[in-house]
């Protein structure tokens, strides 16, 4: 029997030896069968054209909310197993749990989906969900461009993900650095993968920073002036400021690997005088803002949470504002922290140690902040301000480790340690990760219009935490010790195996905590405690003026804004009756109808990376053809809008209450 | 300025469509004939040409020559900026100015210091 | 100074800042060129670092012939010119005006596009690919990615000529015809750095 040698070129191609695993195709049956026991649940209960009409070609901030937050906590999930697997592998000297090539690509995995698979996306659930809401809008400024920047998200996400079943995962870690990431060294696809992915989801990243800033600089309610803005539409102000100057060296640094893995080009090659310590340079460029991208919302959610569970306004409105564009324009001149070692020189080197310990002064500030906003407050211990109070030893940790290493002679000791590993874990788990879930469980009502139940919301957390620090303190010490980071195994005798073994433990405790907050959910959502009035937190801002869920067009009249916490001041003063509406005040609106196109150009960039990907030119161009196509259908199409008729308005708004007799 | 002191506030209309930074604040004009275009053009053409020039018949040592080239490129972008680009025409704030010189810091930083960083001696690849 | 006098007489504007939806579209698309001043920034800044790894490969002085590259300037900037007088024309409400200097833009821009490509042709049938050398790598990188964007921008203003052409100066099309003199403008200014910085420093 002799197999046509083309389609056998094909297999090998599209199934090599590392994707063969047994646990792999273990997990590839089990997706089979979810996924098909999920289109068969969706036939039989008839919900393909639900699905297609209220969420695939949806233009709605807050339905584009929920999806992002879905994926993001997917991803957790999946990065997560990823980060157990390692730790398990790591419980004991000479453990072979996995193979050592299977230990690099699931550290890559890791990161890379950590990063921007699971951090950035939950980061925009929160923007999609709160900001529009706080500032007294309808929509974000580009309703279109976010269902696109959300597929092309979801896309690249499918993208990185496939690659472990189909073509070889990417193995060398999440900053890909070359030569390693070259062809010389990696000839398979999986870097291939990793770059498109990156690409994808990093044109959706694009889109989605210009969208919010221009959300926030020209959607605002009247009289909502700068100084008047909430401090977390502030931080998606600044975050998307950050991420429109961040992203471009990324895409220049994956595009010119690109270049050299596809088409033979000799950017970061070790030959034709190629410099891949260039790609570092231009990857940090993007890396270190990246860090505070994810980092400024969770200040911003945390810069909302204390002032509402401890009744009091915010303290230092003005300096938490300038500390946050600080932070943003000093988070630009720190990148070669992340390369002391290449040895640029004293001066080069000073510079930045300088620089980037000048970073803790406006964290500091904002931590003194949210001190004193709680100082003599009545504090309410639930459980978005749980994570709040997680969050400052967690991240103070992080911080003042993050100072050791800016001092250049001791990082070339701490360099690429398990000391390192410690320190950004702190920092970006107990910061952007306590922070987002702060959010989650703070406007969770808000999204869906019930609440996580608080008892079990506060098992996950205890559990979390503890998980989280028996995980990462001994790391510290591990670094001291020696252990390098993306050591696949270690022998006995070196004193770390008991460190090892606490920070394995931690990791379980750890991920029984996130099957905790998983169950929350379920149980939750069976036994729903609905939340009738839309604000169950006493809040401040605009968002808890509005009912739970918001109905599609936000606001039936715009609000018009007085003060900082108006809505708290409404309540004050006894004029909540000022967003009802009445038979006189209330106007047809106009809202953007729901479109395909974004869904499709993002498959077309999909297919077009998966032609890149094996280096299949003529899908390359057939998926460029119909990015092409897409465009230009949305540049002729006609967007007319749709009308919500008044008699629509005061029908839903009498439903909840708010149409005055 | 005088004027402006005299006027009430303007009323808060909603959508960002009020001047919230006296410095932001818009001008469009949209005179009978393109003069500012066909100036625009002409002192393009005449830089381009002139930088040429400088380069084609050696009029100075490498060094200054360096300087004066970069030096008058940005003079000609700005131009290009200035004339032809409507820098402050919008409706509103002029927001695309801070964010815009906000990028000519970043984009002119990421070249100097790149250069710094990656050209301390030759051997290091 | 008039500036306070002229925003309070909003009936001065034109439409595209008349119209809010449309006026918040111009702000966008100002922030995306923003995104792609740093994209340019970056692709510079291989350039610069990698201008002097020529390996085995040509030096700036050896690859550039500057008469091809001097018409190519003169071309893109009068194409910016006739792109403002399309722009001029629209606010002075002549459709024909408009359309025409938009065609050619377009045939300029396009003729731009040849010169360059021919050049890289004869560079590469020399043997003098991009793989053979850093600095070939970004020299292509950096200028194909500025062509690349007026090759965008050409199939940009057929589909802006044909609408205008079907629906005539709506406000719509006055603030696409905004946005595309912005972008082309834009390249411009990327192509008077690229043109100091890539040819006339590569040869001086």
């Amino acid at each position: 029997m002799t197999m046509n040698p083309w389609i056998t070129h094909l297999m090998k191609r599209l199934f090599p030896p590392q994707v063969l695993l047994p646990d792999i195709i273990g997990i590839d049956i089990g997706l089979t069968v979810a996924a098909i026991a999920a289109i068969v649940f969706l036939t039989k209960t008839k919900r393909w054209g639900w699905l297609w009409r209220e969420w695939i070609t949806t233009v709605d901030h807050k339905k584009i909310g929920i999806m992002y937050l879905l994926a993001a906590l997917v991803m957790l999930f999946r990065g997560g197993v990823d980060a157990l697997m390692i730790r398990t592998q790591l419980i004991a000297p000479h453990q072979h749990f996995m193979s050592a090539q299977q230990y690099d690509e699931v550290f890559t995995t890791h990161g890379t989906v950590m990063i921007f698979f699971m951090a950035m996306p939950m980061v925009f659930a929160l923007f999609n969900v709160a900001v529009p809401l706080m500032i007294g809008a309808r929509d974000v400024a580009f309703p279109r461009l976010n269902a696109i920047s959300f597929w092309l998200f979801a896309f690249g996400a499918i993208l990185l993900n496939i690659s472990f079943s189909i073509g070889g995962s990417p193995d060398a870690g999440w900053m890909s650095y070359p030569p390693y990431s070259e062809l010389m060294f990696n000839p398979g696809v999986g870097e291939n993968y990793f770059l498109l992915s990156l690409q994808v989801a990093g044109i959706g990243t694009i889109a989605t920073g210009i969208n919010f800033l221009v959300t926030v600089l020209r959607l605002r309610a009247p009289g909502m002036t700068l100084t008047r803005i909430p401090i977390f539409a502030w931080s998606a102000l600044i975050t998307s400021s950050l991420i429109l100057f961040a992203f471009p060296p990324l895409t220049v640094a994956l595009g010119l690997t690109m270049l050299d893995r596809i088409f033979g080009a000799s950017f970061f090659t070790l030959g034709h005088q190629g410099m891949p310590m260039m790609y570092a340079n231009l990857f940090w460029i993007f890396g270190h803002p990246e860090v505070y991208i994810l980092i400024m919302p969770a200040f911003g959610v945390f810069s909302e949470v204390v002032p509402t569970f401890s009744k009091k306004p915010l303290f230092g409105y003005e300096a938490m504002v300038v500390s946050l564009l600080a932070i943003s324009i000093l988070s630009y001149g720190t990148w070669v922290h992340h390369f002391f070692e290449m040895g640029a020189g004293p001066g080069v080197n000073s510079f930045f140690g300088l620089s980037t310990m000048l970073i803790a002064i406006p964290t500091g500030v904002k931590m003194f902040n949210w001190i004193f906003t709680m100082w003599g407050g009545r504090i309410r211990v639930s459980v978005p301000m749980l994570w709040q109070l997680g969050f400052i030893p967690t991240f103070v940790v992080g911080g003042a480790t993050g100072v050791m290493l800016a001092a250049v002679p001791a990082d070339y000791q701490y360099h690429n340690s398990y000391f390192l590993i410690a320190h950004f874990h702190n920092v970006i788990l107990g910061g952007t990760v306590f922070g987002v879930l702060s959010g989650m469980y703070y406007w969770w009502p808000k999204m869906f219009g019930w609440k996580l139940n608080e008892r079990q919301g506060v098992w996950a957390f205890v559990f979390f935490v503890v998980g989280f620090w028996l995980t990462f303190m001994p790391q510290y010490f591990l670094g001291f010790q020696g252990m390098t980071r993306r050591m696949s195994t270690y022998p006995p005798g070196l004193g770390w195996t008991a460190l090892n073994f606490w920070s394995t433990i931690g990791a379980y405790v750890m991920g029984v905590g996130f099957l905790i907050m998983v169950y929350n959910i379920i149980w939750s959502r069976i036994h729903p405690d609905w939340d009738t009035t839309g604000d169950p937190w006493d809040g401040r801002t605009m968002e808890w003026s509005l009912p739970s869920p918001a109905p599609e067009y936000n606001f039936a009249r715009i609000p018009h804004v007085h003060s900082r916490d108006e809505w708290w001041e409404m309540k004050q003063e006894g004029r909540t009756d000022e967003v009802k509406i009445s038979e006189e005040t209330v106007h047809a609106i106009h809202m953007p109808r729901n479109t395909p196109m974004p869904v499709l150009l993002a498959l077309a960039f999909f297919v077009g990376s998966i032609g890149m990907v094996f280096e299949w030119f003529w899908l390359a161009i057939l998926g460029g053809l119909g990015v092409v196509a897409a465009l230009t259908y949305g540049s002729f199409a006609d967007y007319s809008e749709k009308e919500i008729s008044r008699d629509t308005i005061l029908h839903t708004e009498a439903q909840l209450g708010r149409v005055e007799s | 300025m005088d004027i402006q002191r005299h006027l009430p506030p303007p009323e808060p209309t909603g959508h960002g469509d009020e001047v919230e930074v006296r410095i932001l604040t818009p001008h469009i004009a949209q005179p009978h004939f393109p003069a500012m275009q066909v100036t625009g053009y002409g002192l393009s053409l005449a830089i381009t040409l002139i930088a040429f020039a400088m380069v084609a018949y050696h009029w100075m040592g490498l060094n200054t020559l360096v300087t004066v080239l970069i030096v008058m490129a940005f003079i000609q972008g700005a131009l290009q900026l200035g004339i032809f680009m409507h820098l402050r025409e919008a409706k509103g704030t002029l927001w695309h100015l801070p964010v815009l010189a906000l990028a000519l810091f970043i984009g002119l930083g990421i070249v100097g210091f790149s250069m710094w960083i990656m050209l301390f001696k030759s051997g290091v690849s | 100074m008039s500036t306070v006098t002229e925003t309070h007489r909003s009936a001065a504007r034109p439409p595209e800042f008349e119209d809010t939806h449309e006026s918040i579209r111009i702000l966008g698309f100002w922030i995306f060129l923003t995104t792609d001043v740093v994209l340019f920034g970056s692709l510079f800044s291989v350039y610069a670092v990698f201008r002097n790894r020529v390996a085995l490969g040509p030096t700036p002085h050896q690859l550039f012939a500057m008469g091809p590259v001097l018409a190519e300037t003169l071309i893109l900037l009068t194409s910016t010119f006739t792109c403002s007088l399309s722009l001029y024309a629209a606010r002075s409400d002549k459709l024909k005006g408009a359309v025409a200097w938009l065609t050619a833009t377009l045939l300029l821009g396009a003729s731009f596009v040849f010169l360059e490509i021919r050049e890289f042709v004869g560079d590469v049938r020399a043997g003098h690919t991009w793989h053979q050398s850093a600095f070939l790598s970004g020299f292509f990188t950096l200028v194909g990615t500025h062509g690349s964007h007026v090759t965008v921008g050409i199939a940009w203003a057929i589909m802006l000529v044909l609408q205008l052409m079907s629906r005539g100066l709506t406000v719509t099309n006055r603030r696409k015809l905004y946005t595309f003199t912005l972008y082309w403008h834009f390249l411009d200014i990327v192509w008077i750095f690229l043109f100091t910085v890539v040819y006339l420093l590569g040869i001086a």
